[in-house]
């Protein structure tokens, strides 16, 4: 079996060199709606495609400029600019959307399709942008998928499970999630000056009859997980590599530092 | 096998008379910011106990909802019944005030297998053990913060799926519909929806009908990875449910 390795180095102010100059992940970013992390210009940083999911155009446009407050509001607004905005439209403003519709942001209305969430179609969108390149190589940041209604935040985790061999990273202030799929053998490289030590394993939809850990404080061994049974939260990282084998998706989460 | 009724006049400012089947409400705070509706829940409720850290947001965030009021007026108003937990929270300043107070500290510190929330359950549990079929357990401050400490949090209502308990916070409230049993949920709209969620969070769900929704299920799988129930609307007073698995059904709050 195939080992995947995970790290966080999209936190990290420098991507590190040897994932630089097309060695390492392509990096996408979308964003929803729902307060973005102080960290989202970092991610906006690294990502080479930016695209907001409906009403995440409005928190772009209300939110960054309050993360350079030494900074005139529209300057910050020029520089933030969208590659695209998608989605259903029923949450955008009217003057947001026309604000980058005048400066060339690609406005795509899917209001057509009720039947996929904003994130999905998002994540179908970036997934054909990069077709040709190996998707192995695609790594999907999202920010604002976390906080506010609970039936949103279960429809984008489902987006991780119906996409289960892009890499989608989910992340808020207070944390990362993204899908271990059971094809894999995980390798999971801790930034620890960014990332831990909480953390935690759930198996999100299914019973899983068999996961094994290395490198947390309550390791799992061949351990039966469920909900209502064993799951594993508030666990702690303990080495710089954590490795998890498990006989179905989990879900991975670490908390994030603050700064 | 009658039919499990269900319905939110907890977040009623009165609960209506013979609503609700006469039941019992307990409170449980969790170490997250307080909806503001939680004086209300506190006001329906019997027995109030912070979990661990709960006991700081009683302390700093209730004063707040009250500012004609002096903190100290509040603080002594809002008097938890049990502050318990493995205490790892909680700040010793407020732990002396409640002590004084004559609050119950229950250390379980030596308990570190189960999560706070699940040592209050059990502890609410015990308490009304003759009374369970009546026993409704809300808990404020359930989401948000840590996505595991959500999940474990969500975890202890699936498994203890005979007991009815709500987790709540400002935009959205949760509950398990446990199998095989035909649930009928009042919807009390001045407070809840339009939106609302059928999610199979532990395992695929072979069948689920429902009415009273927009998109209305009929016999239909639903599981993660595929069709979920998410960002449906209410459409009636009255939804049911039955599913051959346990699913959780969320609606979304008013803000008042």
């Amino acid at each position: 079996m195939d080992v995947m390795i995970h790290s966080s180095s999209f936190l990290l102010p420098e991507l590190p060199a040897d994932q630089t100059s097309g060695a390492g992940p392509t990096y996408a970013l979308v964003l929803l709606n729902q307060h973005l992390p102080r960290f989202t210009p970092l991610l906006w940083k690294h990502a080479q495609l930016r695209v907001c999911a409906d009403g995440g155009a409005n928190r772009l446009y209300d939110e960054l400029p309050g993360l350079f407050p030494d900074e005139d509001a529209s300057s910050v607004r020029n520089r933030y600019k969208p590659d695209m905005i998608k989605g259903d439209m029923d949450s955008i403003r009217a003057e947001v959307l026309e604000f980058y519709k005048n400066m060339g942001t690609k406005i795509v209305d899917a209001s057509h399709d009720q039947d996929t969430t904003d994130l999905h179609k998002c994540v179908a969108f970036v997934r054909d942008f990069y077709a040709d390149t190996e998707t192995s190589t695609l790594c999907i940041l999202v920010v604002g998928a976390l906080g506010g209604r609970f039936d949103h935040e279960m429809g984008n985790i489902n987006v991780l499970c119906r996409f289960s061999t892009i890499r989608i990273v989910l992340v808020s202030e207070d944390c990362l999630i993204q899908l271990l799929p059971s094809t894999h053998h995980h390798e999971i490289h801790i930034q620890s000056s960014i990332e831990g030590p909480h953390c935690g394993l759930i198996p999100i939809g299914t019973r899983s009859g068999s996961t094994t850990t290395t490198g947390l404080q309550w390791n799992l061994t061949n351990t039966e997980m469920r909900f209502g049974g064993l799951i594993s939260t508030s666990n702690i990282v303990r080495g710089g590599i954590v490795t998890v084998q498990s006989s179905s998706d989990l879900l991975w989460t670490v908390s994030l530092k603050k700064s | 096998m009658e039919a499990m009724v269900h319905s939110s006049s907890f977040l009623l400012p009165e609960i209506p008379a013979g609503d609700g089947d006469g039941l019992k409400y307990a409170l449980v705070l969790l170490n997250q910011r307080l909806p503001k509706f939680t004086p209300l829940l506190w006001k329906h409720a019997q027995l109030r106990v912070c979990a661990d850290g709960g006991a700081n947001r009683v302390f700093n965030d209730l004063p707040l909802l009250f500012p004609h009021e002096t903190p100290s007026d509040v603080r002594t108003r809002y008097k938890p019944d049990v502050i318990k937990g493995d205490m790892d929270s909680v700040r010793t300043e407020v732990l002396e005030f409640y002590r004084n107070m004559g609050t119950k500290i229950v250390d379980e510190s030596h308990d570190q297998d189960t999560t706070d929330l699940h040592k209050c359950v059990a502890f609410i549990r015990d308490f009304h053990a003759d009374t369970e079929d009546t026993l409704c357990i809300l808990v404020a401050g359930a989401l948000g913060g840590r996505f595991d400490h959500e999940i474990g949090n969500i975890n202890v209502i699936c498994h203890f799926s005979a007991t009815r308990i709500i987790l709540l916070s400002e935009d959205s409230l949760i509950q398990l519909l446990p199998s095989a049993r035909h649930h009928e949920i009042h919807i009390q709209s001045s407070v809840e929806g339009p939106h609302c969620g059928l999610i199979p969070i532990g395992a695929p769900s072979g069948s689920t009908t429902t009415t009273g929704l927009q998109w209305d299920l009929s016999d239909t799988e639903m599981r993660f990875g595929g069709l979920i129930s998410t960002s449906n609307i209410v459409k009636g007073e009255v939804i049911t449910v039955h599913s051959t698995s346990d699913l959780l059904w969320t609606v979304s709050l008013k803000k008042l």
